[in-house]
């Protein structure tokens, strides 16, 4: 009994939102109650299997479906706990916990259906514990769509509004072309390994032809590049942010979208670095470095808060993800944890902002918030901080970390990864400068104020990780990775390059944006602007070639079947077969009396022949 | 002899029958086919009669050519039907009804041919004609009994139609009342039908 | 001695005519005398097959009953059938079979 308890991770948040949906959607406060008590239970869980209060346990594994033949397993379902899987449920459980309670907070006063949001909000956290937890990539590939449900569920919660459901289509689609290559390349992995579950992978990658090993690697990383928001598929990350706040904190921020760069990594651990051939690494690496660079691009020219927290995302995925390209895991889960904790915070504290100027999110429209707010000014600049780099909080450790990973592989992304950071400084600094100094330049922000403790609490307690989360002595403990250690603190050329990049950053954000007195972009105007405001007409290209093109082509397809095929010969090739079935039939209902005596004399003859004849030879 | 002059009379009546039928359909004039159908009937009532049916050939006589016959040719003096025209457009239409005719009268002329004992069998007309009719010497005790009687009955004056009404009053009685209401409601149609239609 | 099969030919023969006469001529009035043929020609059926069952040279007489019923059902038919087709020729001025053509409506 007690060895099953961690299945309580995937049952009670999948129980809450069951519960939530069917029985309280009347209910909003008790549908809450309920949410961030699953959240507390998971959370209280995690903490007291990592402190070792529980007794290490091995879950039952349960066979789902029993299809074992030669060289085919069965599909089983059960809960891996080694510390990768559990540090990061700490971060999940921990984001969502914080999360759940500064919903509270943020939906106050909101008219849509708030149990409705809660129980989205559970189900995610069930499905990102399974993505977290599972043991095998069956079941990963579930909690994978389960996630991707719940956060189509969440950002068009307001699906009154015709932008949020056009985005939650967005993220749903666009992510299902990812999941099929995800798809193809478990299926591949099932081929080419003989087994879907992660602890019997490491095996033989000796015997198997470099060519099939990348083609499966890239698929599978094809899922990553769906769910993490990579280069080609990233364009659903921005438009999600029509989600309420809390949920881009939690699911577009922390958890679902680092589930790519946390399932990579376990592949990593589980196949064996000797699976990451060099072709698939290149192509990992570079997707995850044109991604950084493209997003931190796009991000200098956003103005809404949200977007720039958005593309700043996709920018330090597409770290994570070149860190994994890069083959350092390690570096990669460190960054996952710290960001998810300060990025958490910057999302949160740019919800708290939105409520506090009445649902504003340009910045143009924001200013000399720093009086106003000062709890949510001071927390936004930690997690700023942290996500800048600035020595001492956690960003920097684990953006050290990747660095050097890159210099000592190659420094060409070692040189991306330094101008990233340059421009990440750029424009967090812009985005600090024009919000919390100057004067207000609108209504909503003049009035502006903290709204609620339970919006505060969650700021500070992740102001609080973002600092220390990158110390050692935290950092050993709680980094979802076998054996981390923190490394010490070194000078050396990832140091001062960093810190060049951090001082080219401020230094321009500070001589463009100087003390927030200006009412709007100085850069704005020429092309470059406009190209990076467009988000360089990527998804221009996607609406119109791509998309255009597809439906153009299904238009036509289906209206060959349905015009010709259907209406043409199923409709009406039916209707005019029986048509002219009827006009021979209404031939003999002719009114004509002597067509009917022809008839009668035809069947006189019939009657005749049957009497006289069949019957006879009896 | 008898057998011959029967079979002879059979013969003659028969060709009249057929010939005067045909004149029924083949003549334009209603009042002539009215005609030829008289004859038709007389001569059928002249086959019943050869074959000893001499109440049903009465009736035959009475009902037919009496009373059905005077009522058509009432009824086509009262309408006074022209004579048809006969045009081309109507001979697809006679060589079809031609057709099925022929090949009806041939299937019967088949299955007659075809039921045992048709051609080499017994003699419809025996009780009154056949004298060479092998009556099977042996007249027992038990073929006696089998006939119950009815020979000597044969001979007397009107045995046919007292045969034929002990039957029909005593095996057929609720059939023959039943017939009875059909012709009663005839007579009613026919009048309802006939009576003036009120425009109002 | 004439053989069973030659009234029944006759029959079938007679039967034929009236059956050709309907299907053939317009007039209905005379449809209908072939009609009465048609109901005539198997009466000398019904009192042939009465004859030839009989035995000892009594006929057996049901067939006999039959025809008589048709007799009278003959009657009752032309009764009716003629006052229809009088009604039919007031409605229509004709009494054409082509000229019935209601049912079509």
């Amino acid at each position: 009994m007690i060895q099953n308890l961690p299945w309580l991770f995937l049952l009670l948040p999948l129980a809450v939102a069951a519960i939530n949906w069917l029985c309280f959607s009347k209910c909003a406060c008790c549908a809450a109650a309920l949410s961030i008590l699953s959240a507390l239970g998971t959370f209280g869980l995690c903490v007291a299997y990592l402190a070792g209060m529980m007794p290490a346990a091995a879950p039952d594994i349960y066979t789902w479906m029993p299809i074992a033949t030669e060289g085919m397993p069965s599909l089983s379902l059960g809960l891996l706990m080694d510390p990768l899987a559990m540090r990061m449920m700490l971060v999940v459980t921990g984001i969502g916990l914080l999360v759940h309670i500064f919903s509270v907070g943020y939906m106050k006063g909101d008219a849509s259906n708030k149990s409705r949001y809660f129980a989205g909000l559970s189900i995610f956290m069930f499905s990102m514990t399974m993505i977290v937890m599972a043991d095998n990539l069956a079941m990963t590939f579930i909690g994978w769509e389960m996630v991707g449900f719940s956060s189509y569920l969440l950002i068009g919660h307001w699906f009154n509004k015709e932008s949020a459901a056009d985005a939650a289509k967005k993220a749903f689609i666009t992510n299902r072309v990812g999941d099929f290559g995800f798809l193809i390349g478990i299926l591949l992995t099932m081929a080419v390994f003989g087994t879907l579950t992660f602890s019997e992978m490491g095996v033989a990658t000796a015997g198997i032809p470099a060519a099939v090993l990348t083609a499966t690697v890239l698929c599978l990383f094809c899922g990553a590049v769906g769910k993490s928001a990579q280069f080609p598929l990233h364009v659903w990350l921005p438009d999600a942010m029509e989600g309420p706040t809390p949920v881009s904190a939690l699911i577009h921020a922390a958890t679902m979208v680092a589930a790519g760069v946390y399932m990579l990594v376990r592949l990593q651990v589980s196949m064996g670095e000797a699976a990451f051939t060099d072709t698939a690494c290149t192509v990992i690496a570079s997707v995850g470095a044109i991604t950084a660079v493209l997003a931190a691009l796009m991000a200098v020219q956003q103005d809404d808060i949200k977007r720039v927290l958005a593309y700043s995302t996709l920018s330090q995925l597409g770290y994570m993800v070149m860190a994994v390209g890069l083959l350092a895991g390690e570096a990669a889960m460190f960054h996952l944890y710290t960001h998810a904790w300060f990025k958490a915070l910057l999302f949160l504290g740019a919800g708290a902002i939105i409520v506090g100027c009445h649902h504003e999110q340009d910045i143009w429209k924001m200013g000399g918030l720093g009086k106003k707010m000062p709890i949510t000014t001071v927390c936004f600049l930690m997690g700023t901080m942290a996500l800048i780099a600035i020595p001492g909080f956690s960003g920097f450790f684990s953006k050290e970390l990747i660095l050097d990973a890159a210099l000592a592989k190659s420094p060409v992304f070692f040189w991306v990864g330094a101008g990233v950071a340059a421009l990440t400084t750029f424009y967090m600094a812009r985005l600090c400068l024009i919000t919390f100094l100057g004067t207000a330049r609108a209504h909503g922000a003049e009035h502006a104020s903290e709204k609620s403790f339970t919006m505060s609490m969650p700021l500070i307690i992740l102001a609080v990780m973002a600092v220390i989360s990158g110390y050692g002595f935290v950092a050993d403990a709680l980094v979802p990775f076998e054996g981390f250690h923190a490394h010490g603190f070194e000078l050396g050329l990832p140091f001062y390059v960093s810190m060049g990049s951090l001082v080219l950053g401020l230094a321009l954000a500070w001589l463009i944006y100087g003390c927030g007195k200006r009412s709007k972009d100085p850069l704005a105007g020429n092309a470059i602007s406009t190209a990076l405001r467009e988000r360089l007409y990527i998804d221009k290209f996607y609406d119109k070639g791509l998309i255009g093109l597809l439906q153009d082509c299904g238009t036509r397809i289906i209206e060959f079947i349905d015009t010709t095929i259907i209406r043409g010969i199923c409709v009406q090739g039916t209707s005019w077969l029986i048509g002219r079935f009827g006009i021979l039939l209404s031939w003999i209902q002719g009114g004509s009396l002597r067509a009917y005596s022809l008839v009668i004399g035809i069947g006189v003859l019939f009657i005749m022949f049957i009497l006289a004849f069949t019957f006879h030879s009896l | 002899m008898e057998a011959a002059i029967s079979s002879i009379l059979f013969y003659l009546f028969a060709t009249v029958a057929v010939l005067s039928a045909f004149g029924v359909v083949a003549s334009r004039n209603p009042v002539n086919s009215a005609m030829c159908m008289a004859v038709s009937f007389a001569s059928t009532a002249a086959i019943l009669f050869c074959m000893g049916a001499q109440f049903l050939g009465i009736v035959q006589i009475i009902v037919y050519a009496g009373a059905i016959l005077v009522l058509f040719l009432f009824v086509v003096m009262m309408l006074d039907v022209k004579s048809e025209e006969r045009n081309l457009s109507n001979l697809p239409r006679a060589i079809i009804g031609v057709v099925i005719a022929g090949v009806f009268a041939g299937m019967v002329t088949k299955a007659a041919l075809l039921l045992p004992d048709a051609t080499a069998g017994k003699c419809p007309v025996k009780a009154l004609c056949c004298t060479d009719y092998d009556a099977t010497p042996d007249t027992t005790v038990a073929e006696g009994e089998l006939s119950g009687g009815a020979l000597p009955e044969l001979a007397q004056d009107n045995a046919d139609v007292k045969s034929l009404g002990e039957t029909l009053f005593s095996q057929y009685n609720i059939p023959f009342v039943i017939l009875s209401f059909a012709l009663l409601a005839g007579t009613v149609g026919a009048v309802a039908l006939g009576r003036k239609i009120r425009k109002d | 001695m004439t053989p069973l099969a030659h009234y029944l030919i006759l029959s079938g023969i007679l039967f034929s005519i009236g059956l050709a006469g309907v299907l053939i001529r317009k007039n209905i009035i005379v449809v209908f005398m072939c009609l009465e043929m048609m109901l005539s020609a198997a009466n000398i059926s019904l009192v042939a097959f009465s004859r030839a069952q009989g035995t000892e040279g009594v006929p057996v007489y049901d067939p006999q009953v039959l025809s008589l019923f048709v007799v009278a059902v003959a009657a009752a038919e032309v009764a009716i059938g003629l006052a229809l087709i009088v009604a039919m020729f007031r409605a229509r001025k004709s009494v054409e079979s082509t000229a019935i053509t209601t049912l079509k409506d």
